[in-house]
């Protein structure tokens, strides 16, 4: 395949090795890593930056991710010149990360004669950075009280580890041996990338190989245009609300302003409300992820995922607003809960733009659950950080899926059997939440509960959405049931806020019922009445 | 060659296709061919049918059958009504599965329905912990009313599958004699798949239940009609089993076609010396390809029709990338070909229904497959159509028909490209070193091309090798197949010695009341190991050195090892195999002819119009010499040799392919 520009052909060829990579370093890095987040759940992504720093493809894991790695990218680009065998290490939301847990390596990938070819890099989420409380998703005011925040650092120098930099993370974490494989895992998954572009850059060349990862972007945005072009122009709004950030008065609006024309769209997000004091803070990171998300659901074919796609998006969001908050603000809900809000109200926006594809809203929250303490039995500290899935909003095809991840995330469950041999828990139900969907001609999905009994004490915390305002149903079909958490002591329950910090002993439940999706279209069935 | 009258001992083994059904005689040392059409309402008609009309007077021998039985009933939702009885609190775990949707970028993701309702999945008060205590006791009361529940639903098959059962599965076992009252086949999960994970042990359990009554009915009516001699059913692991077993776990034989062809392509890199090939099986819609080196190499998983199974099976990776596959110019302006296919019906546009172009259109116009020659000619193939639709391709893409054509064959190539390495490079193997076994209809017109994008030097495409499949399922040693979680950290090897004895006790035992020698039985043991903490397992030959070895395996595949962590044993594997009596034959007798050199024929390659030799596969002989370019057509395949590659027929009639 040695052609002077790609035509139609060699663009395709070349999007299959591109994709092929970043898939491998996937594969790589879910085999090696240690912790359950990363090994059961896949809670990661992996990709290819050209020499200019742009992403050149990324294997589709975690959406959330898509936007916002190329921003951690760029920020390491920033802060240092990289030599061969360097990498950097970042997780600063207010340097290129989304939020703490959040961990992005960055690799710089050089050709057997030198040249530089692009960047390798993956992100993944660190079962516990330090912080309030284990898992590292506290109710916090501020980052500082989120974890232990690294700007972009040179972890890795010439291919030697800095032990001074592994050092100092370490300390700030609680479950050390887990961070330092989980962080080897990335390591592999980065040699593996780089050692895969270095031989297609052998294959093609070096000029080619970037001629070809600059085409294949220039194809993905004439894809994202195509995309646009089937949407009527236009100024689309809508505005949805966060149920409120545990600490001041909800509920907290999200505006947006969507003008399509030209094969463009410009997303702006102004009039949403100012950053808040809890985390429900999502840095521009975010909210690009979202949007981009947004537009690629409505694709009607595959786009490969690179910087191309951003190029037709402007997305425009208020400094200091709960969509781009900024420094010292907390964040670690802004990239589970608030991701989730973005999408919702860019669909409800898009959904006359686009009836025929637009379904009601999905569960809307992640349901994020971290528990962690000392485990005596085992004789070591746990940290335990899991988020539950809900039901799918029904859409013009047809109902919505039961207990599946929606939107800004697709991570696994951690098997029952897999959680009670590592953690002192016992699972006590996980089943379908019935009847949790919103009524219509097609039905929303339903939610689920999941209840797990402590067997030591422990410290838990619940950040989850969705418990006051219901996801939304569609085209006149019902919303579908708000979640509960729910305490559940010497068997009597008690209802417990959707952001919650709790002490519980042993022999205590936790209870989780996550939301059910919207409903779609009228004259349906009952719903959004979970059976008790 | 007059026949002789006295009872013949044979091998047979027989692949059922969705077209056609394959036989394979190995007969004295002789090897027969023999395609029946299939009879997809009862398979064992063509079986059958098909044995008679080759084997018609009297014999005795041993017919290994490769059965889509448990396959179709799958993907056509037409198994039994099962009942599944669960954990209470737990009835929804196989409906839940792992909460993640198959596609990301759906707005309206769908899941497959589950194979049993939610009416028919009964929850029973009981648990047992992770380290074997009981929790809370199944009390007799609640296992009677759970015998009343399930009989009162009339099911067809029953699947139990309670929480880590694995590590004790007393509540299972007390559950399964209070139901074997019932009749009908029940599935306990702690004897078909002994590991934790439970929404993977829940899916494999369901799966059998609901296609063992069909595979059950099935055996016995090819039992009867095969009378007293033997019958072996194909499993996915490339292993054959007895037709009681394979009527209790008929899960194991889902993958069991595709495992044919690795089976037989290995049985034949063994032979002729190859210890390390990568096969590649080409078919409609979608192409296979595995690796082979020293072993087949094995998954203890695979996902069907977004279910998984936790079996043993061969490792084969699937592209949906095929000599059907449509191609289209996508809104990004590139050239698009497959997962999309033809299939059979239209077809690709020359079988004269379709309009669309696919690799076979591409591959007619290029002048790689030969008009009347296709199906030995009982097909003729339909070129002008072929070329419309390739030009209505090239107008939209803006190419000239032939710039198109090759288009279309490199973006499909690329596809097989990247299966096939993600089988050898991301399991740690280079390519380089291996030779490429091309078999399946396709295979044999791209080997070559694949090779050169590999760097591969050698490839091999076998004599039949439209049935190396059945070949294969003759050759299939016996096996049984154990897997076990034993959580073990820091293992004596002794500890885990003792832990296998008795699996490898039970395989022998079973495989000689098959009639298996003593002698001829051997068995391999493997520990699945991970450092504490991770979650995939490293499989290790169980031997002396087991850590150290894990280490070096470890750093093979993933690139880093870490000799100062602790190591746990998650899970014994245990296969014990009888060897089959395998006599091999002399090189078959053919006729030595030089190629005929006449036959010459036009193709398109790399924008240049070259005149190639054109050999009949059946006609050539050890001291015919092929040079590249050339093309060699025979009843069910052709190979396309690229100028630069060189070939030879040998004594068996393997056509053995070289680059220069």
């Amino acid at each position: 395949m040695r052609r002077p520009r790609l035509d139609p052909i060699g663009l395709a060829v070349l999007n299959h090795r591109l994709a092929a990579i970043a898939e491998e370093m996937g594969v790589r890095l879910g085999h090696t890593g240690f912790s359950p987040n990363i090994k059961e759940r896949h809670d990661y992504s992996c990709a290819l930056f050209d020499a200019g720093g742009r992403l050149a493809a990324q294997a589709a894991h975690i959406p959330v991710h898509l936007g916002s790695t190329p921003l951690s990218v760029r920020a390491a680009l920033a802060a240092h010149r990289l030599a061969p065998g360097d990498v950097v290490a970042v997780n600063d939301p207010f340097a290129g990360g989304t939020h703490l847990p959040d961990l992005t390596l960055v690799a710089p990938v050089h050709g057997r004669s030198g040249r530089l070819l692009g960047y390798v890099a993956n992100r993944a989420h660190h079962a516990d950075v330090g912080g309030m409380t284990p898992g590292s998703m506290p109710l916090a005011r501020e980052i500082h009280q989120e974890g232990f925040r690294l700007p972009p650092v040179r972890l890795v120098r010439r291919g030697a580890m800095d032990d001074d930099v592994l050092a100092l993370f370490l300390a700030n974490t609680r479950v050390p041996d887990e961070r330092r494989g989980d962080l080897d895992a990335q390591r592999a998954a980065l040699a593996v990338g780089a050692e895969r572009l270095v031989d297609l850059a052998e294959d093609l060349g070096a000029p080619a190989l970037a001629r070809g990862m600059d085409e294949l972007q220039r194809y993905s945005e004439r894809l994202m245009a195509a995309t646009l072009r089937t949407l009527p122009g236009g100024v689309y709004r809508a505005v949805d609300l966060l149920d409120g950030d545990g600490i001041g008065e909800g509920p907290i609006p999200i505006r947006v302003a969507i003008t399509l024309g030209g094969g463009r769209a410009r997303v702006d997000f102004a009039g949403s409300a100012p950053q808040v004091e809890g985390s429900l803070n999502a840095n521009y990171a975010i909210t690009l992820s979202a949007a981009v998300y947004v537009f690629l659901t409505l694709a009607r074919e595959a786009i490969p995922a690179n910087d191309g796609i951003t190029r037709r998006l402007d997305v425009r969001a208020p400094e200091g607003s709960v969509v781009n908050a900024m420094f010292p603000a907390a964040v670690a809900g802004g990239n589970v809960e608030t991701s989730q809000r973005i999408v919702d109200v860019m669909l409800r926006a898009l959904a006359s733009a686009a009836p025929d594809r637009v379904p009601a809203a999905s569960c809307g929250s992640m349901n994020n659950l971290a528990i962690g303490g000392f485990d005596h039995g085992r004789g070591r500290a746990f940290s335990y950080y899991e988020t539950v899935a809900g039901g799918a909003g029904a859409g013009p095809a047809g109902a919505g899926a039961s207990g599946i991840h929606t939107h800004m995330t697709n991570t696994l469950n951690t098997p029952i059997e897999a959680l009670e041999a590592y953690y002192p828990f016992r699972v006590t139900a996980y089943r379908l939440r019935r009847g949790s969907g919103g009524a219509g001609r097609h039905r929303g999905g339903d939610g689920l509960v999941r209840e797990i009994m402590l067997l030591e004490s422990a410290e838990a915390t619940l950040l989850t959405e969705r418990r006051r305002l219901s996801p939304w149903g569609l085209a006149g079909g019902g919303d579908g049931a708000r979640g509960r958490n729910l305490l559940v002591r010497r068997g009597r329950r008690r209802a417990l806020p959707g952001k919650a910090n709790l002490r519980l002993e042993a022999g205590d439940g936790i209870r989780l019922e996550t939301p059910g999706g919207g409903g779609f279209g009228g004259r349906g069935r009952r719903g959004g009445r979970p059976r008790k | 060659m007059p026949r002789r009258r006295r009872r013949r001992l044979v091998q047979v083994g027989i692949d059922t296709g969705g077209t056609f059904t394959d036989f394979v005689v190995r007969d004295d040392g002789r090897i027969r061919v023999h395609k029946v059409l299939s009879t997809p309402d009862d398979p064992a008609r063509a079986v059958l049918a098909g044995l008679a009309e080759l084997l018609p007077g009297a014999w005795s021998g041993e017919v290994t059958y490769g059965s889509t039985v448990a396959t179709n009933a799958l993907l056509e939702r037409r198994g039994a009504r099962v009942c599944l009885v669960t954990t209470a609190g737990f009835e929804d775990v196989l409906e839940i599965g792992r909460q993640a949707r198959p596609r990301v970028y759906a707005l309206e993701p769908r899941l497959p329905a589950p194979l049993v309702r939610r009416a028919d999945r009964l929850g029973v008060r009981e648990r047992t912990s992770h380290d074997a205590r009981i929790v809370t006791r199944l009390g007799s009361v609640e296992l009677r009313r759970l015998v009343r529940r399930v009989r009162a639903r009339r099911p067809a098959a029953v699947a139990v599958v309670l929480l880590h059962s694995y590590a004790r599965p007393e509540h299972e076992q007390r559950i399964g004699a209070a139901l074997a009252a019932l009749g009908v086949p029940v599935t306990l999960s702690h004897a078909l798949v002994r590991e934790h994970r439970e929404y993977e042990r829940t899916s494999t359990c369901v799966v059998n239940a609901y296609v063992a009554p069909a595979m059950r009915r099935h055996l016995e009516r090819l039992a009867r009609g095969l009378g007293r001699r033997p019958l072996r059913v194909m499993q996915s692991s490339g292993g054959a089993v007895a037709p009681a077993l394979a009527a209790r776990e008929p899960v194991r034989t889902i993958l069991s076609g595709p495992a044919g062809g690795v089976v037989g392509a290995a049985a034949l890199a063994e032979r002729l010396g190859l210890d390390a090939a990568l096969t590649i099986d080409m078919g409609g819609t979608s192409t296979d390809v595995a690796l082979v080196a020293g072993g087949i190499p094995r998954r203890t998983e695979c996902v069907i029709d977004g279910m998984p199974l936790r079996v043993p099976v061969i490792d084969i990776h699937t592209v949906g990338a095929g000599g059907g596959s449509i191609a289209r110019r996508d809104a990004g302006g590139s050239l698009q070909v497959g997962p999309e296919s033809a299939g059979a019906d239209p077809g690709p546009a020359c079988y004269g229904r379709g309009t669309l172009a696919t690799v076979t259109d591409a591959n007619l116009v290029l002048g790689r497959l030969v008009a009347d020659r296709f199906l030995g000619g009982a097909m003729p193939l339909d070129l002008r159509r072929a070329q419309a639709a390739i030009s209505r391709l090239a107008r939209q893409l803006r190419l000239s028909a032939p710039c198109a054509a090759e288009g279309v064959v490199q973006v499909v190539n690329a596809a097989m490209i990247r299966a096939l390495r993600v089988i050898s490079l991301e399991r740690g193997h280079d390519p380089r070193l291996f030779t490429l076994m091309a078999f399946g209809g396709a295979a044999a017109l791209h080997a070559c091309e694949l090779a050169v994008e590999l760097g591969i030097g050698r490839v091999l495409v076998p004599a039949h090798p439209g049935v190396l499949s059945a070949a294969g399922m003759a050759a299939a040693p016996r096996s049984r197949a154990f897997s076990t979680t034993v959580r073990l950290v820091d293992p004596s090897l002794a500890a885990l010695a003792r832990l296998a004895a008795p699996w490898q006790r039970r395989g022998a035992a079973e495989l000689r009341r098959e009639g298996v020698p003593r002698a001829a039985i051997a068995n391999r043991t493997t520990a699945l190991m991970r450092y504490v903490g991770q979650a995939h397992e490293v499989e290790v030959p169980l031997g002396a050195d087991l850590r150290g070895r894990f280490d070096a395996a470890h750093a093979q595949a993933y690139g880093h090892g870490d000799s100062r962590r602790s190591v746990e044993v998650l899970a014994l594997c245990v296969e014990v195999t009888g060897a089959v009596r395998r006599r091999e034959g002399a090189a078959r007798r053919r006729s030595d002819r030089r190629a005929p050199v006449g036959a010459r024929h036009r193709l398109v390659w790399r924008g240049r119009v070259l005149e190639a030799a054109r050999h009949e596969r059946e006609v050539l002989g050890p001291t015919a010499r092929i040079g590249g370019p050339a093309l060699v057509t025979e009843y069910s395949s052709t190979t396309f040799v690229p100028p630069g590659w060189r070939g030879r027929v040998d004594g068996e009639g393997h056509l053995h392919l070289e680059r220069r």
